[in-house]
């Protein structure tokens, strides 16, 4: 008896859940932050084969910001025959592979929206079946009109495919809203947080040019000027140019908004090393090993880093 | 499954080859992804710490005792929450308006639920698990 009592709690909290899905769309309608209309008109399109939405959107995100890959190309990396479909994780991956940075953006309608108005096409997965019956779909928007309540999507066969924006926040919210932006070193998207760039960027860089590493790293770093990992990732990025002084730059700028990021210490030890100067090398990395508290990994980074200034001033004082 | 099998691994041979050759390169370089992690991860603290001072609040503890929920219980749930699904948790917890907690510990109430029927956990009485 109690237990379907219980049950029965859980399906009115699912409905009632269920009813909240199209929120969101009074927000933006009522915004007083987004113009009222804008379209990415020159966005390309590339018509879909059978189930391959996920190639063919991301090619039209990627061509948008002039990245030259048709959907022929993207299949063998994104599609799953088996599955007739595409990963997540995968589409992120094949943007990365062509040199675009795939940023997560916040799963809000606003946040799409406001990407557009910044002149980025937004990639979202939408479920156009029923949550037990799904039918997952890839699309573009490339634009809306609050006026009229609706968007546009680059979407299957069709180019300019509308659809309201309560339908398209059911569909949307049924893949947890997911949506990323695709754009080149150096842009950074309009919505998204530092946490979430930098994972990208942590991401991007393994495939990435030195040139693009640092462009997208410097960029990041100016909008958050305090962000950790950001920082690193610029001098590191900057080390392995064999631009020594940014690196220093950039690794005093970490340790000067986190005192206690012991690797910050260890990297900026290496780069003054490299640049002869041994003694404050040592004196750096003697500051990390202070701040590194229980960190065993950092901390044997850091002693080893000693043990080669130690290497480097036996060698000199000889 | 296999595809997928697959693909992790050949994504682990990879890694291992890239960090193999990123250490040879420069012995006692830390790298961003090395910090990425441990900030990640230092955050996951800070978001589940988070989660267990609202869990510890009078009018949730008498929530979640009305909903034959062990307050402790909930509790030992949340440390064993990975870093992602703390974080998705606390944001919705930040999201919440001043009165809307309710929905927070409904959610914690479902993850609970999930874990029940998937085995991993055995709270509600009335689930039967798949496994």
């Amino acid at each position: 008896m109690k237990a379907s009592v219980y049950r029965i709690c859980i399906l009115a909290f699912l409905c009632l859940l269920n009813a909240c899905a199209a929120n969101g769309v009074r927000e933006v309608t009522q915004s007083k932050q987004l113009p009222r209309q804008a379209e990415l008109t020159n966005t390309p399109f590339f018509p879909q084969e059978l189930y391959q939405c996920g190639p063919a959107a991301l090619a039209t995100a990627l061509n948008a910001v002039d990245i030259q890959v048709t959907p022929e190309q993207l299949t063998p990396e994104v599609y799953i025959p088996s599955r007739q479909g595409s990963l997540q994780i995968e589409m992120l991956a094949a943007a990365r592979r062509h040199g675009a940075i795939a940023v997560m953006i916040p799963p809000k309608l606003e946040s799409v929206l406001q990407e557009v108005v910044a002149g980025n096409v937004v990639v979202v997965m939408q479920n156009l079946g029923f949550s037990w019956a799904p039918s997952w779909h890839y699309a573009v928007v490339v634009g809306f009109d609050l006026n009229r309540e609706l968007l546009w999507l680059r979407s299957g066969t069709f180019k300019r495919f509308e659809m309201s924006l309560s339908a398209f926040q059911r569909t949307w919210a049924r893949s947890e809203s997911w949506a990323f932006v695709a754009l080149p070193p150096g842009k950074l998207p309009a919505t998204a947080m530092a946490d979430d760039v930098a994972k990208a960027l942590v991401a991007f860089e393994k495939h990435a040019t030195t040139s693009a590493r640092t462009i997208a790293y410097q960029s990041a770093v100016e909008r958050w000027p305090t962000h950790l990992v950001l920082l690193m990732g610029l001098g590191n990025s900057a080390y392995k140019a064999g631009d020594m002084p940014a690196a220093a730059r950039a690794f005093q700028q970490a340790i000067a908004a986190h005192p206690d990021a012991a690797p910050a210490y260890n990297n900026l030890a290496n780069v003054l090393l490299v640049q002869k100067q041994a003694q404050q090398a040592n004196n750096i990395a003697e500051k990390g090993l202070a701040v590194v508290g229980n960190d065993e990994k950092v901390r044997q980074q850091l002693l080893q880093t000693l043990a080669e200034i130690n290497d480097y001033q036996n060698q000199h004082s000889q | 499954m296999i595809i997928v099998k697959r693909f992790l691994s050949a994504l682990l041979a990879t890694s291992i080859l890239f960090t193999g050759s990123i250490q040879a390169v420069q012995a006692a370089m830390i790298s961003t992804e090395q910090v990425a992690e441990s900030a990640i991860t230092a955050k996951g603290e800070q978001d589940r710490a988070k989660i267990v001072s609202m869990l510890s609040r009078d009018e949730v503890q008498s929530e979640l005792v009305a909903r034959g929920i062990d307050p402790m219980e909930a509790k030992s749930r949340v440390a064993a929450l990975t870093d992602d699904e703390a974080s998705s948790l606390a944001s919705q917890l930040d999201n919440a308006p001043a009165g809307g907690i309710i929905g927070a510990i409904v959610l914690i109430f479902l993850v609970l639920l999930l874990t029940d029927i998937l085995g991993f956990t055995k709270i509600f009485p009335f689930t039967r698990s798949i496994r």
